[in-house]
């Protein structure tokens, strides 16, 4: 957010400042354009005196003629002191008076002329004339090395491009710092509310926060009330509903299951005793048709007691989804869980759904305790059990762990079934998600509830491959 | 057997009644508390069967009442019913009184193991016999057998529990020869059948024995015991990682 600004900003400030810097650096050469013109039409008003000042020709071959310099040539001579030269030359190119680096080019016309000429560093505008003079006809040579234009050219850098660049720059460190320094408590409520996790909808304190995000701040903690509002009352609902429709279900149950036993019971009897390991003494007596009455077949009645279970597992689970909730957990205290403990009375809870399947039900426990709800434990663990029953087919093979690492204690369920891919751990995360194509009687609330229950522990719920290479591992680490 | 069933909700009490009827007890439905209080006072019952969340009087004062000594049967075994979610309870069930709890949503299956054992345990209590299949246990003459049975199907479709109605005063066809230890590790694991017996458990039950003993001893008598038990329809599951299991499989041929 601050950087788009700083960026917004910064663009805004400089485009402005080039364009001045341009129109800065046009207007310096438009007057060192008129300066050079004032200075160039100054040597040429300066040349004719210069010829003037030229008396008569030399007495000798090798002697110089006779110079007495005119009063504005002397002038102009002093007043510029280093950065100004004259010289006079014969029409060969010869220099006979002056300075001897003036003197090259021989003009044709008697049309003054004007070049530029480095010498000693300096760059002198130097205006050259044929004209007549009391020594015949010679070349005089005028330089000045004030010119404005030539200065400016190099003045340029310094006086336009660096003012300019050293503006700008510190124009951007004060953008920068301004931006941050201005928007520093908008970026602290930023990571505030970041940092918070979903659940989390208490208000921010406004105290905290600097006058001008409190408007804000205040609207956000309407916000949060609003939805907290609304989670609560969904919640309320879902919970209501749950607890609502577990008794009936579990009339509904109990009558299905007896129908179901006797059922069994009837078709055991005449079978002989299958799968009556378990359950040694179920009763052959069926139910007497009455009046009204329709016959319904063992497998029909087994059917519908799965409907039944199902239906009144996710009622369970929808209650214990909305109790799980952090919220309505902050009112108990926490107590040391024995997860041993946990894992050994789920092994003895599990063993004959295990066991009916044909799976290896095992524990590998080491002694572990962690803070917490231990009913949620239960719940949680339950859950995965559940979930590695119901998926790992036939004659596989199921564990429970439990142990500490690292000082932080663990819980793991693995099996050999199907696992899940890599691709898929993320939505079976998500409620009533089921894995496209995948068996049993799932209700898709397995999972989440797990996660919303290590959730609220503090734990980290993890999704891997298991040992050999297949299965699901479910690993719930614990803070330490 | 008689069982009596405290329940309000009629779906689920007629739905109890029918699978408990089905599996040979005899069953007493009351819909309140203060009713079973009443009935209790003049009655005896095997064992009872009470929901948590009754009106009026809950389940949990009406177990503390039934141990009163003024009852027809202070020591009657109870079984508790309670909602997972509300599991407290359940520790505070078992101080006040009840030999056992069982979560909702259960299974009927579940219910009646769980009753299963909980009359196996009070019948050892006031008879001394332990009977699991055609296995009994005569805890006062320190003996143990099997039960002459009329086939596995008659094992299997059996009225309630077989070895409560005759106690223990069926002719054995079969004695079994047990050392104490021996003896120590099936005591243990009949009284908890059908739930598994942890290794460590057992373990300290024999300790009474033998102060050094390893958990290898464990293994070694229940090796002993699974070659004695298994041809007569009796096996000794382990159980990965926890311990062992007392099962009932369809006999091979006696041995």
């Amino acid at each position: 957010m601050t950087s788009d600004l700083r960026n917004r900003l910064l663009l805004l400030l400089l485009a402005p400042l080039c364009l001045l810097a341009l129109a800065g650096a046009w207007l310096d050469y438009r007057s060192a354009d008129e300066a050079a013109g004032r200075h160039d039409q100054r040597l040429m008003r300066l040349l004719p005196a210069l010829a003037d000042s030229i008396l008569s020709p030399a007495i000798t071959e090798e002697g110089e003629p006779l110079l007495l310099l005119a009063p504005p040539v002397e002038e102009f001579l002093r007043q510029n002191g280093g950065t100004s030269g004259f010289s006079v030359l014969d029409l060969k190119g010869r220099v006979l008076l002056g300075d001897d680096w003036l003197g090259n080019a021989v003009p044709t016309t008697q049309v003054p002329e004007f070049h530029s000429v480095e010498h000693d560093r300096v760059l002198y505008r130097v205006a050259v004339q044929r004209s007549h003079t009391g020594a015949g006809e010679l070349v005089v040579a005028l330089a000045d090395g004030s010119d404005p234009r030539q200065q400016w050219g190099r003045q340029m850098l310094l006086r336009v491009l660096l003012p300019n660049l050293a503006l700008i720059a510190a124009a951007a460190l004060a953008i920068h710092w301004a931006v941050r320094r201005a928007f520093k408590p908008l970026v602290e409520l930023a990571e505030a509310v970041e940092r918070r996790s979903p659940r989390d909808l208490s208000p921010i304190d406004e105290a905290a926060s600097p006058a001008e995000v409190r408007p804000l701040v205040d609207s956000l903690n309407r916000l949060f009330a609003l939805v907290n509002a609304q989670a609560e009352s969904q919640r309320r609902f879902v919970a209501d509903a749950a607890h609502q429709l577990r008794t009936p279900l579990a009339g509904l149950q109990a009558q299905v299951e007896a129908w179901a036993l006797a059922a069994r019971g009837g078709a055991a009897g005449a079978a002989g005793a299958q799968s009556s390991d378990l359950m040694p003494d179920v009763a052959s007596a069926r139910v007497p048709l009455a009046q009204g009455a329709i016959v319904l077949g063992a497998e029909e009645i087994e059917k519908l007691r799965q409907a039944t279970r199902r239906t009144s597992k996710l009622a369970h689970q929808l209650l214990a989804l909305s109790r799980a909730d952090a919220r309505n957990l902050d009112a108990l205290a926490p107590q040391s869980v024995d997860l041993k403990a946990l894992c050994e009375s789920l092994l003895e809870d599990f063993l004959d759904a295990a066991t009916a399947k044909g799976l290896d039900l095992g524990l590998e426990v080491a002694p572990a305790r962690t803070h917490g709800h231990g009913w949620l434990l239960r719940e949680l663990l339950s859950n995965l059990v559940d979930n590695a029953i119901q998926y790992t087919p036939c004659g596989g093979t199921v564990t429970l762990r439990c142990g500490m690492e690292a000082g932080s204690a663990f819980l793991q369920v693995e099996d050999d079934g199907p696992g899940v891919p890599e691709a898929e751990r993320g939505r079976v995360m998500q409620r009533f998600y089921r894995l496209p194509g995948s068996a049993g009687e799932g209700t898709g609330l397995g999972l989440p509830i797990a996660d919303e229950i290590a959730r609220a522990h503090q734990a980290e719920l993890a999704l891997g491959q298991g040992a050999r290479g297949q299965g699901l591992l479910v690993s719930v680490r614990f803070a330490a | 057997m008689r069982l009596l069933l405290v329940e309000d909700d009629v779906m689920l009490a007629s739905g109890i009644k029918l699978g408990l009827t089905d599996a040979g007890y005899a069953v007493d439905w009351v819909g309140s508390g203060e009713r079973a209080e009443e009935v209790l006072l003049a009655e005896s019952f095997d064992a009872a069967v009470i929901d948590i969340g009754l009106p009026g009087m809950d389940g949990l004062e009406l177990t503390r009442r039934l141990r009163r000594p003024e009852m027809a049967q202070p020591s009657m075994p109870v079984l508790i019913l309670t909602a997972r979610d509300a599991l407290h309870d359940r520790v505070q069930g078992l101080d006040l009184g009840a030999d056992d709890y069982l979560v909702k949503p259960y299974e009927l299956p579940e219910l009646l193991a769980r009753l299963r054992a909980l009359l196996r345990r009070s019948q050892a209590a006031t008879t001394a016999v332990l009977s699991f299949g055609p296995l009994e246990l005569d805890a006062a003459h320190r003996t143990a057998g099997i039960r002459a049975a009329d086939g596995m199907a008659g094992v299997a479709a059996a009225s309630a529990w077989p070895g409560m109605q005759h106690g223990g005063a069926v002719p054995r066809v079969h004695a079994l020869e047990l050392g104490p230890r021996e003896w120590t590790v099936l005591e243990y694991l009949m009284i908890h059948a059908p739930k598994p017996a942890s290794k460590d458990k057992l373990l300290q039950a024999l300790t009474g024995w033998d102060k050094e003993i390893t958990p290898n001893a464990v293994e070694v008598y229940v090796s002993r015991l699974r070659s004695k038990l298994e041809p007569h329809g009796v096996a000794l599951r382990s159980i990965r990682g926890f311990g062992y299991r007392l099962e009932l499989r369809p006999a091979s041929p006696p041995g």
